[in-house]
């Protein structure tokens, strides 16, 4: 079932690192200023929190990775790639490297939980039978195949979660980004989403969760990077949230 | 293969687009239609005008009006120095029997007799002056207008030169309407793809994330703005179509054109509304499209 995601795992070098951001500044016209002099690396196959209150900066950070947003200078690479360098023409291959899962889950009410993963690889230009091999496949890995035919408005937040996540892992992306994936979710369903991210990043997934979930942080016991005004406060291998988060 | 399924998924996006949003679709399909209808008219009308005015230029001549009672030697000594005019091609000398057989001739066309009452009438001597081109009529009547044995000179150069400016001011203001609807027209498809882009905002972010190519996104669009000039123009060429028949002999008597019952004008017509129709339509849909992807990248 999760013998495409693994395999594909292998192929990336393990100790190089999939993020990397070197000096990074990013001011808005407006002067304000999104990020100041960042530098991270985050290695392949890791687990890393992004936390910090609203306006701090975690959105411009998650923006510049998948290239919606260039910084104003310093370095950004991910999955290899330059991505001041990149072309424009490059950026949908970057994006196919990235899987990214949002608070509010962005399904389209109009298709089905399949047809929902299946468009994500369709608009690609993916061939039929990769579509009809990898959908039930990533549908199995989320626990979702009863609800294949199910709409979005069928499904609890949680299940909606789920499907986000399939739709992110439909190219079988090195790094998952996931903005906030239990903001809109009860306690419970909170920690099934989080079983799921880690399951995912055993299976070789490098996973970036920004979050205001005190309690997950606390417990999961991960790397951590807090942001405060655009600056990173603290880069902490394993660390807890702090409370004033 | 991946070529083909870009092709196959575009079109497949296209079509569902235009019925999802069918109230916008249909209205910028009836513009372009409205739009496609007046051009066939201004087309079918300036090359009905066209032809007319070949045909009037090609019976342009000059016709002189001789003195009674001019001799043979004379006749041919003035038909000689006619000819030597610059622009003049032929000239017939026409005694005054002859045009009388040829008065005759017209009134046994219209079936009746010509009858002068028993009158002893004599019908002027002419020459009939052919020129090479239209444009000589004036100069050859000036240098036949002071021959005192020229009486009177007609020419139908002042046909011509109505029917050309008839011609000109049915071409400005047909090609300012077909314009101005065509701007209208272009307008309209830019706010339809505008709002089935709009409305399929959450759908073009998701592609955007899963790495789908600018192509991939825009191409639906803009053959959905194509498919509003396609669906016009075969509307357009079916109405021209089902009016051929009764419009074929109109052309023919109003205009003398016997160009128009060829198949082939009415196929150079419907050549022309699909290039005019698919060309406005991916026209407008790429300047909506391509200024929401820029104002979005």
């Amino acid at each position: 079932m999760t013998s495409l995601l693994r395999r594909s795992r292998r192929q990336q070098p393990v100790d190089a690192p999939v993020i990397s951001l070197t000096d990074v500044w990013m001011t808005y016209p407006n002067g304000k200023v999104a990020l100041a002099d960042i530098s991270v690396e985050i290695p392949s196959a890791d687990f890393v929190f992004l936390v910090g209150p609203s306006g701090a900066g975690k959105s411009t950070f998650i923006r510049l990775l998948i290239r919606e947003q260039l910084p104003t200078s310093g370095r950004v690479r991910v999955a290899g790639r330059d991505l001041l360098r990149m072309r424009r023409g490059q950026v949908p291959d970057l994006r196919r490297r990235i899987g990214i899962v949002f608070q509010d889950f962005r399904l389209l009410p109009s298709k089905t939980v399949y047809e929902n993963v299946a468009f994500a690889l369709e608009v690609t230009g993916a061939p039929r039978p990769m579509v009809r091999e990898r959908v039930p496949m990533l549908l199995n890995l989320v626990g979702l195949h009863e609800h294949a035919h199910h709409l979005p408005t069928q499904l609890s937040g949680g299940e909606q979660q789920r499907a986000a996540i399939a739709r992110a892992l439909v190219h079988d992306p090195p790094i998952l980004i996931a903005d906030e994936p239990t903001g809109n979710l009860d306690p419970v369903t909170s920690w099934d989403i989080i079983q799921l991210l880690i399951q995912i990043n055993q299976l070789g997934t490098t996973v970036l969760m920004a979050t205001h979930n005190q309690e997950i942080v606390n417990a999961m016991r991960r790397r951590v990077l807090a942001l405060e005004n655009g600056h990173l406060v603290r880069d902490e291998a394993v660390a807890s949230y702090e409370r004033r988060y | 293969m991946g070529f083909a399924r870009f092709v196959g998924f575009s079109v497949v996006r296209a079509w569902q687009g235009f019925w999802r949003n069918a109230m916008m679709s249909l209205a910028a399909t009836a513009t372009v239609i409205l739009m496609l209808v007046l051009l066939a008219a201004l087309f079918i009308v300036i090359a009905g005008l066209n032809s007319g005015l070949e045909f009037v230029e090609s019976k342009v001549g000059v016709t002189a009006e001789l003195q009674d009672g001019l001799s043979e030697t004379r006749v041919e000594g003035l038909v000689a120095e006619i000819e030597a005019i610059p622009g003049v091609s032929t000239v017939d000398y026409i005694s005054p029997q002859e045009a009388l057989t040829r008065l005759k001739a017209v009134f046994a066309e219209r079936g009746e007799e010509l009858d002068f009452g028993g009158a002893d009438i004599r019908l002027q001597a002419t020459l009939e002056i052919g020129l090479t081109e239209p444009e000589f009529a004036r100069d050859v009547s000036l240098a036949l207008t002071d021959r005192p044995v020229v009486t009177r000179i007609t020419t139908r150069q002042q046909e011509v030169d109505t029917l050309v400016g008839v011609i000109n001011v049915i071409r400005t203001v047909g090609i300012g309407a077909v314009g101005l609807v065509g701007l209208t027209v272009l307008f309209m498809i830019i706010n339809t793809i505008r709002i089935a882009v709009y409305s399929r905002a959450r759908e073009i972010e998701i592609m955007r994330l899963v790495g789908a190519s600018d192509s991939f996104i825009r191409w639906p669009f803009i053959l959905e703005g194509i498919l509003c000039g396609l669906i016009g123009a075969l509307v357009t060429v079916a109405l021209v179509t089902a009016v051929w028949e009764p419009i074929q002999p109109v052309m023919v008597a109003v205009f003398q054109m016997p160009t128009a019952v060829s198949r082939e004008f009415l196929a150079t017509l419907a050549l022309l509304l699909f290039a005019v129709g698919l060309g406005v339509g991916a026209v407008g849909s790429w300047i909506s499209v391509r200024s929401y992807l820029g104002a979005t990248s």
